[in-house]
C-alpha cells in the first residue's frame, strides 16, 4: 500500500511535468506545422507542368491582367552585411531599413483603377489609394493627405506595377535581375503578336546558356498550392545559389520570390504574400476622403517622385561612366567612384536628408569591415556580403557584382 | 474532491485574493502612478504642443494626432505604457503571487487551510489577470477623461485616414483595452511561473522585468527580426490594428494566439512546479 | 484534565484499527536535495484523544515531520495517515478538520488580525462563509485578542502574534490540532494560558500534537510523548510509563562508603555504587525506612539519606545522550 502510493506520487510528479512539455510540443507543432506538413505531404496537388508550359500559361494569365485580390506582402532580407548600424524608428520607408529585417505591405487590388496599398508602421500607416478617378497618398504620422494630380490610368498602372513588383524591384537591384525580370513585362521585348508559347520558348532558350531552370508543383505559399520555378546560375563564381519564383497554382499570379545565396539554407532576400485571397476587395478600400484636421496638399505625380527621379538621374550619370565586364549572372559593373565622394557627402544627397545620413552610416560600417586586396592592377578594399561583393580600388573604381571577390579582383585586372 | 461547493469555495478565495491585491498599499500606489501618466502626458501636450513636424516619426507620430482629437490620448497613453510601466506593475503583482506568500510564510497556512495547490494557483493567476484588466482600464479611463477635458472630441480619424464616429471610437478603445489586457495576462503567466521557482518575491519580479527588457532589446535588433513573431513584447503594441481600416484582425488574432501560447506554456510550468514543490518557508 | 490512556504503548499497537489513532506514521523519511536526511524511517502512532508531546532538540526533524504530515513537504519514502485517512491523497478532505501552527506565526502585516483570519478561512473550502464572522470572533476570544482584532498585524507584539496563530488553528471544529512550538515567544503568563487552552481543547475530545524542545512544557501538558533525536524516534509512550521505566535509587551520604555499600548489598539491592563520600543502589520495592534501619544496625555513620525518583529529564538524557535546555 505504502510502496504503491509512493510509486503513484512519483509517477504523478513525472506526469505533472509532462503537461508543460506537452504544451511546448503542441505550440512548437502549431508553429512549425505549416511548412512541415506541406513538405511531408509532398503529393503534388497541382497538375504537372513543364517550365515551358508554366511560363506560357503565366504569360497568358499576365496578358489577361491581374485578378482582383487582396493580401499581405512580406519582405525579409538578411544580406549578411557586416556590422550594420541599428536603424531606429524605421517605418519601412527608409531605404536602409530594407537591408535587414522584415517589412509588411498590404495590398488591395480591385482592377486597374482600384488599388490600395498600405504600409503599416507602429502606430502609423502610409496609404496609397487609387479609386473613383482619384489618387491619394495618406501619411498618418504627418497627418497629411496628398492628392495626386495625374491621369488615373497612368497612376493605376504605376500603382499596380509597384504593388506586385515592389519586391522584384529590389531583387533586381541586388541580384542580377535575370530571373525576377521575367514576367509579363518581358513580353515587350519580343515582336508584337508573339504567342505566349513562343515567348516562353524564347525566354527559356536565352536562359539556358547560363541558367538551370526547374519546376516543382508542390509548393505552399500563403496557404495556396503553387508552382515554383527555380533558376540556378551555372557559373560557380556566382554568389547566387538560386532564385525561386512561386506562382499561384490557380491564377498563376506570382506569389513569392526568394533569392538564395551560396552556402545558406535561408533565403537572403524574400518577398511574398503571407496571406492572399482572390476575391474582389470591399469597395470602401478604394475611396478616400481627407479626414477633418488633416493637411491636404496637391502634387503632380512627377513632383511626388522627384526624389526618386533625381536618384535615377544620378544613376544614369553613373551608368554613363560605367562599364560591364562579363555577362549573365557573373557580370561585374565597374563604376568610377571615390571614397571621398561618399565621406564628404554630396549636395544632392544632403538635400535627401535622413536617407543620405543613413546611407553614409551604412557605408562607414561596411568600410570598417572591408579587407584590403592587391594585384597587378593596384590595390583596394573588398567587402563581401551573402549576395554581393564590392571592390573599391585605390585608383577610384568601384566594382560590383553578385560574384566571389576573386572574380572582382580578376575583373579589376582587365582594365 | 469536487464537491458542489467547490466552485463557490473557489470564488470565495478569489474574492479574498482580489481584496488583498486591491487593499495592498504598494499595488494602490502603482495604480495611482499608472493613472497619473496620461494626465502628465495630456497636460504636457496641451502646454507645449506635440513634437514639431518632421520630428514626428514612428510611435511618436501619434502624439500629433492628440491635438486634433482627445480620444487619441488613450491610444497614445496605452502605446507608451504597454512597453514598460504596465508590464512592470503586472510583474509586481504576479511575481509576488506565490513567492510573496512563500517569503511571508503565509503560503504554509494557506496550504494547510487547505487552499489546495491547483486552486491557489488558479486563484493567483485570476487575481493577476484582474489586476491587469484594472490597470489597463484605469489608464484608458484616465486618458479618456484627460483627453476629453483638454482636447476637442469628435469623430475619430483612424491610422488609415478613415473617419469613424465618436461612439465607434469608444468601442474600439474597449477592444484595445481587452487586447492589451490579454497581452498583460500572458506576461502574468510568465511572472507567476517565475514566482513558483523562488521564495523571494523581489527575485521573481526582477527576473520578469529583466526578461521583458531583454526581449525588447532582441526585438529591436534588425538582424534578429526573424525572432520577432515569437516575442511576447512584439505583440503588445499590436492593438494599433484596431485603428486601421479594415481592422487588422489577422494580425491581432495572431497576437492573441501568441498570448495564448505563452499563457498555456508558462501556466503549465507554474502548475507542474508548484504542485510538486516542497514548501519549506 | 484528561483521562490518561493506559492502553499498551502505541509501538506495539500499530497494527490495531487505525481509527484509534489520529496520526499513524510508517517509515517516513525525508532526504533533502544535497543528501541531508532530516527524518529517518520514522514510525509513530498518536492515539486519539491524547495530548501527544513531540519532543526533541532543535534540528532533530520535528518541524520537517510536521510539514510532511500537513502535505507541505513530500516525503522521500514512507506513508502516513491523518484521522484514519491515507495521505497525501486525503489532504483536501482531512485538513479542514486539522488545525495547525507550523514554525511560528505568519500573517499579512498590512491586514488586521481579524482580516487575517478571514483570509485563512477563505482558503478553507469546507468553511462556511456565513458562519465565518462568528467563528473568527470566537477564535479571537479564545486567545484573548478580541480587543486587538481590528489592529493591524504589524502592530502586534510577539505574544499577540503567537496567539493569533493559535486562533487561526482554532477557526473551525477540529479533530486534530498540530502545534509546532506553541509557546515560543510567550511570557510565563502566556505560556500558562496556552497550556490551559490545550487542556480545554483536549477535554473536548480533540487530539493535540504538540512539538517542543522544552521538556517541562511537555511534562506538564502531555499524556503521551515521542522523543526525536537526529531524525529518529528514540522513545515513545505514555508519560507515566516512561517515567516508571527508570527506578528510584537510594543515596547514602557517609564518611565510610565501603561499609555502607556492604550493608546495601546485604539487603539484596542491585546496582550498588560507591562515591567519594557516598554510596547508592537501586531501591526497587524496598521501603526506604528498612534501609535506614539496616545502616544503623550495621554501625554505618549516616550523614544523610535520600531517595531519588527520576524525572523525565533523566530519562531523556539517558535516551538521547544530551540534555534539554529546561528554560528554553
Amino acid at each position: 500500500m505504502s510502496e504503491q502510493e509512493q510509486r503513484r506520487t512519483r509517477r504523478g510528479r513525472a506526469v505533472r511535468w509532462g503537461v508543460p512539455i506537452a504544451a511546448v510540443a503542441v505550440v512548437a507543432g502549431a508553429v512549425g506545422a505549416g511548412p512541415v506538413i506541406a513538405a511531408v505531404q509532398g503529393a503534388p496537388a497541382l497538375p504537372e507542368r513543364t517550365a515551358e508550359q508554366l511560363l506560357a500559361d503565366a504569360v497568358r494569365a499576365g496578358e489577361a491582367g491581374p485578378r482582383p485580390m487582396s493580401g499581405t506582402l512580406m519582405q525579409t532580407s538578411s544580406f549578411g552585411l557586416p556590422g550594420l548600424p541599428q536603424v531606429t524608428g524605421a517605418t519601412g520607408s527608409s531605404p536602409t531599413a530594407l537591408l535587414a529585417g522584415s517589412h509588411e505591405l498590404k495590398v488591395w487590388y480591385g482592377g486597374a483603377d482600384k488599388v490600395r496599398l498600405a504600409l503599416p508602421g507602429r502606430m502609423s500607416e502610409t496609404d496609397l489609394i487609387v479609386g473613383g478617378g482619384q489618387a491619394w497618398l495618406w501619411e498618418s504620422d504627418a497627418n497629411k493627405a496628398t492628392r495626386i494630380k495625374a491621369g488615373s490610368e497612368e497612376l493605376a498602372a504605376h500603382g499596380a506595377g509597384h504593388g506586385r513588383g515592389k519586391g522584384t524591384d529590389h531583387g533586381a537591384e541586388h541580384g542580377p535581375g535575370k530571373g525576377t525580370g521575367h514576367g509579363p513585362g518581358a513580353a515587350g521585348a519580343l515582336p508584337e503578336g508573339a504567342t505566349p508559347q513562343q515567348i516562353a520558348q524564347e525566354l527559356l532558350k536565352k536562359a539556358d546558356a547560363d541558367t538551370a531552370v526547374g519546376v516543382t508543383s508542390n509548393e505552399k505559399v500563403a496557404g495556396r498550392d503553387a508552382y515554383q520555378l527555380t533558376l540556378a546560375p551555372k557559373d560557380a563564381a556566382s554568389l547566387v545559389k538560386e532564385i525561386r519564383l512561386a506562382l499561384d497554382g490557380e491564377t498563376l499570379t506570382p506569389l513569392r520570390v526568394q533569392v538564395y545565396a551560396e552556402g545558406s539554407a535561408e533565403p537572403a532576400f524574400e518577398v511574398g504574400f503571407t496571406t492572399v485571397t482572390f476575391t474582389p476587395p470591399a469597395p470602401e478600400n478604394f475611396t478616400f476622403t481627407p479626414p477633418p484636421g488633416a493637411k491636404v496638399e496637391e502634387k503632380s505625380f512627377s513632383e511626388l517622385t522627384s526624389g526618386h527621379a533625381a536618384r535615377q538621374d544620378e544613376g544614369e550619370r553613373m551608368k554613363d561612366g560605367a562599364e560591364v565586364v562579363g555577362t549573365g549572372w557573373t557580370a561585374v559593373a565597374v563604376l568610377p567612384f571615390s571614397l571621398r565622394d561618399l565621406q564628404e557627402g554630396r549636395p544632392e544627397q544632403a538635400a535627401g536628408g535622413e536617407a543620405a545620413g543613413d546611407a553614409t552610416a551604412v557605408a562607414d560600417a561596411l568600410l570598417k569591415s572591408a579587407t584590403p586586396v592587391s594585384g597587378t592592377w593596384g590595390s583596394g578594399k573588398v567587402i563581401r556580403t551573402k549576395l554581393v561583393s564590392a571592390l573599391l580600388t585605390d585608383d577610384g573604381r568601384l566594382l560590383l557584382g553578385a560574384v566571389t571577390p576573386e572574380k572582382l579582383v580578376e575583373a579589376a585586372g582587365r582594365k | 474532491m469536487r464537491r458542489p461547493g467547490a466552485v463557490r469555495a473557489w470564488w470565495r478565495l478569489f474574492a479574498s485574493e482580489t481584496g488583498l491585491i486591491f487593499r495592498r498599499p504598494r499595488n494602490l500606489a502603482m495604480l495611482a502612478v499608472l493613472a497619473f501618466v496620461p494626465v502628465l502626458l495630456g497636460v504636457a501636450l496641451r502646454l507645449f504642443g506635440g513634437p514639431g513636424e518632421g520630428e514626428a516619426d514612428g510611435a511618436g507620430a501619434i502624439f500629433t494626432q492628440i491635438a486634433g482629437n482627445g480620444l487619441f490620448l488613450t491610444f497614445a497613453a496605452l502605446a507608451l505604457l504597454v512597453q514598460l510601466l504596465l508590464p512592470v506593475s503586472v510583474a509586481v503583482v504576479a511575481g509576488d503571487g506565490i513567492a510573496g506568500e512563500a517569503g511571508g510564510g503565509t503560503l504554509r497556512y494557506l496550504l494547510t487551510a487547505p487552499a489546495g495547490r491547483t486552486r491557489l494557483l488558479t486563484v493567483k493567476y485570476a487575481g493577476a489577470v484582474v489586476f491587469s484588466l484594472a490597470a489597463v482600464t484605469l489608464v484608458a479611463l484616465s486618458a479618456l477623461v484627460v483627453g476629453l477635458v483638454l482636447f476637442p472630441a469628435g469623430p475619430i480619424t483612424l491610422l488609415s485616414g478613415t473617419t469613424v464616429p465618436f461612439a465607434e471610437g469608444l468601442l474600439r478603445i474597449g477592444v484595445v483595452v481587452l487586447y492589451a489586457t490579454a497581452g498583460m495576462a500572458a506576461l502574468a503567466a510568465v511572472s507567476l511561473a517565475l514566482s513558483t521557482l523562488t521564495e523571494a518575491a523581489v527575485g521573481a519580479i526582477a527576473a520578469t522585468v529583466v526578461l521583458v527588457i531583454a526581449t525588447q532589446v532582441v526585438g529591436a535588433v534588425p538582424q534578429l527580426s526573424g525572432l520577432q513573431p515569437y516575442l511576447l513584447t512584439h505583440w503588445w503594441s499590436g492593438f494599433d490594428g484596431v485603428l486601421r481600416d479594415p481592422v487588422a484582425t489577422a494580425e491581432m488574432g495572431r497576437g492573441l494566439l501568441v498570448f495564448a501560447a505563452y499563457t498555456v506554456i508558462f501556466g503549465s510550468v507554474a502548475w507542474a512546479r508548484f504542485t510538486s514543490r516542497d514548501v519549506t518557508a | 484534565m484528561v483521562t490518561v490512556r493506559t492502553d499498551p504503548t502505541p509501538r506495539t499497537d500499530r497494527t490495531g484499527p487505525p481509527q484509534d489513532h489520529a496520526i499513524v506514521i510508517r517509515g517516513l523519511t525525508k532526504r533533502f536535495r544535497g543528501g541531508q536526511v532530516a527524518v529517518d524511517r520514522l514510525d509513530l502512532a498518536v492515539p486519539r484523544g491524547s495530548v501527544f508531546g513531540f519532543l526533541g532538540p532543535n534540528g532533530s526533524g520535528k518541524t520537517t515531520t510536521i510539514r510532511m504530515l500537513l502535505g507541505l513537504v513530500a516525503p522521500t519514502e514512507g506513508s502516513w495517515e491523518l484521522l484514519g485517512t491515507p495521505m497525501p491523497g486525503g489532504i483536501g478532505a482531512v485538513l479542514p478538520r486539522v488545525g495547525a501552527l507550523v514554525e511560528g506565526p505568519a500573517f499579512y502585516p498590512y491586514l488586521s488580525g481579524e482580516a487575517n483570519l478571514r483570509r485563512y478561512d477563505a482558503a478553507d473550502p469546507a468553511a462556511d462563509p456565513r458562519t465565518a464572522a462568528r467563528r473568527i470572533g470566537l477564535a479571537l476570544e479564545r486567545v484573548g485578542l478580541t480587543a486587538a482584532a481590528r489592529k493591524r498585524y504589524r502592530a502586534y507584539s510577539l505574544g499577540m502574534r503567537q496567539r493569533l496563530a493559535i486562533a487561526a488553528a482554532l477557526l473551525g471544529p477540529r479533530d486534530l490540532l498540530i502545534l509546532d512550538e506553541p509557546t515560543n515567544g510567550l511570557d510565563p503568563q502566556g505560556t500558562r494560558e496556552v497550556r490551559a487552552l490545550v487542556a480545554e481543547v483536549a477535554s473536548g475530545g480533540t487530539t493535540v500534537f504538540v512539538s517542543s524542545h522544552l521538556l517541562t512544557e511537555i511534562e506538564q501538558m502531555c499524556t503521551h510523548v515521542g522523543v526525536m533525536c537526529a531524525g529518529r524516534l528514540v522513545a515513545e509512550g505514555p508519560v507515566a510509563e516512561l517515567r516508571a521505566g527508570e527506578e528510584a535509587r537510594v543515596r547514602v551520604e557517609t564518611p565510610d562508603p565501603a561499609a555502607a555499600a556492604a550493608v546495601l548489598a546485604g539487603l539484596g539491592l542491585t546496582g550498588v555504587r560507591t562515591g567519594a563520600a557516598e554510596a547508592g543502589a537501586v531501591l526497587g520495592g524496598l521501603p526506604p525506612e528498612r534501609v535506614t534501619a539496616a545502616l544503623v544496625t550495621g554501625g554505618v555513620a549516616v550523614r544523610g539519606l535520600a531517595v531519588h525518583r527520576p524525572s523525565l529529564e533523566d530519562v531523556f538524557v539517558e535516551l538521547t545522550g544530551e540534555g534539554f535546555d529546561v528554560d528554553g
